[in-house]
């Protein structure tokens, strides 16, 4: 099982790598979607992210603000679904 | 110090007060971009059976006489039987010669159906494309403070529903694939456009084109866009003013897209157009969300996050309205 600092620099990585954004701008706390660091087509290809690097898989119903808000809430979503 | 003043926010904000000089100022622009700015001695409108080319078939009809209009149905083999029934009675009753271009060879030899079948039997793979049928939806409220994800949704032929999350890769398959079908209608109007001298005239509204509900160089292509301005119910007000059929006034719009029916609310716009056509308004002129809500009857937060929503639409599809950067 990865740790927490590790899945959470996956992640930011991850974002860092697909946005070109400067690494300082984004901590754990950034609202990518709401700070406009990630678009509708930035949440699909990061859904194919987790999927590929962490193997979840998200539903419909987990298509929620709590889960994607910022690198903190995707780390709990991956958690839960770890579990 | 001047004080401008503005109306309160209302239900009947759009409604336009005097639709006949309205529509004469849309016909002479119309007339003058044709003749003057585009130098064309007519024009060609792909009409569908919706309300939007329906509008702009009547308007161009006015601007430039029936004779100087050509009308052109470009069905394909999913498109709706009622299409061609409505398209040639909105022809008939202004008086404008029509033709059909039957584009779905063309879109055989691109492989666009091929192609979306493809991607989608990879998501659902069960998926028969001879005998069911598919669509693509949103499945999130539009006060979700997150952008929407597609679903594709599956209706086998025993009624059974299969819906599920489109992966990033299928969703972008399914609509370059399906994008097939607007920029070969697109090719079609310019080959008739050049043949005669006219010009295309293009049907999108504001919402198609600010929300970037639209394809680029497909139906995004065109020389002049004479509604492209008009919010969705002010497109119905004109529709009924000019004497468009009733049954296409009262017909819920749909893509014509894909095999099951599909509404442009499920698609894409997540809300009635009634209700999206104000509050987009008050978003556009600066209405608080606490104005907004207490007429739609819907919380400040609400609407603040469907401002958020438009925002993030209108950002996200810059991309479609831009031209080539050189």
């Amino acid at each position: 099982m990865l740790k927490e600092t590790e899945i959470k620099s996956k992640i930011r990585g991850y974002i860092i790598k697909a946005t070109f954004d400067d690494i300082k701008k984004i901590t754990d706390k950034t609202l990518i979607f709401e700070e406009g660091v990630l678009d509708s087509m930035g949440l699909l290809f990061l859904i194919e992210f987790l999927k590929e690097e962490f193997n979840v898989t998200t539903n419909d119903d987990e298509l929620v603000v709590k889960n994607f808000e910022s690198i903190n809430n995707i780390f709990e979503f991956i958690k839960s679904k770890l579990k | 110090m001047k004080t401008v003043t503005r109306k309160p926010f209302s239900k009947e904000i759009l409604h336009i007060e005097d639709i006949e000089s309205f529509c004469s100022t849309l016909i002479f622009k119309l007339r003058n971009d044709i003749a003057k700015n585009l130098q064309r001695r007519g024009g060609i409108v792909g009409i569908s059976g919706g309300i939007d080319s329906s509008v702009v078939l009547a308007l161009s009809a006015k601007a430039l006489g029936s004779n100087n209009v050509l009308g052109i149905m470009l069905p394909e083999q999913d498109s709706s039987n009622d299409s061609k029934i409505l398209a040639e009675k909105l022809a008939a009753k202004f008086g404008v010669n029509t033709l059909v271009e039957d584009i779905t060879k063309a879109l055989d030899g691109f492989n666009c159906y091929k192609r979306r079948d493809e991607a989608i039997s990879r998501v659902i793979p069960n998926f028969n494309p001879k005998e069911d049928k598919a669509k693509i939806e949103i499945k999130q409220d539009i006060t979700s403070n997150l952008p929407p994800a597609f679903s594709i949704t599956v209706i086998k032929q025993d009624d059974e529903v299969i819906s599920k999350l489109l992966p990033v890769k299928e969703y972008l398959q399914i609509v370059a694939s399906t994008n097939f079908k607007q920029r070969s209608r697109m090719a079609m109007l310019y080959y008739h456009a050049e043949r005669v001298h006219y010009a295309v005239i293009g049907t999108p509204n504001k919402h198609e084109v600010e929300q970037g509900f639209f394809v680029k160089y497909g139906d995004g292509g065109a020389d002049v866009m004479p509604i492209a301005q008009l919010y969705k119910t002010q497109v119905y007000q004109l529709a009924k003013h000019l004497g468009v059929p009733q049954e296409i006034i009262d017909r819920t719009p749909t893509t014509d897209t894909y095999t099951a029916e599909q509404t442009q609310e499920d698609f894409f716009y997540q809300m009635p157009f009634k209700s999206m056509d104000l509050i987009w308004y008050g978003w556009e002129n600066n209405y608080s969300p606490q104005e907004v809500g207490k007429i739609m009857g819907k919380s400040t937060q609400e609407i603040e996050n469907i401002y958020k929503n438009f925002e993030r639409k209108r950002k996200t599809t810059d991309y479609l309205r831009m031209k080539p950067i050189f």
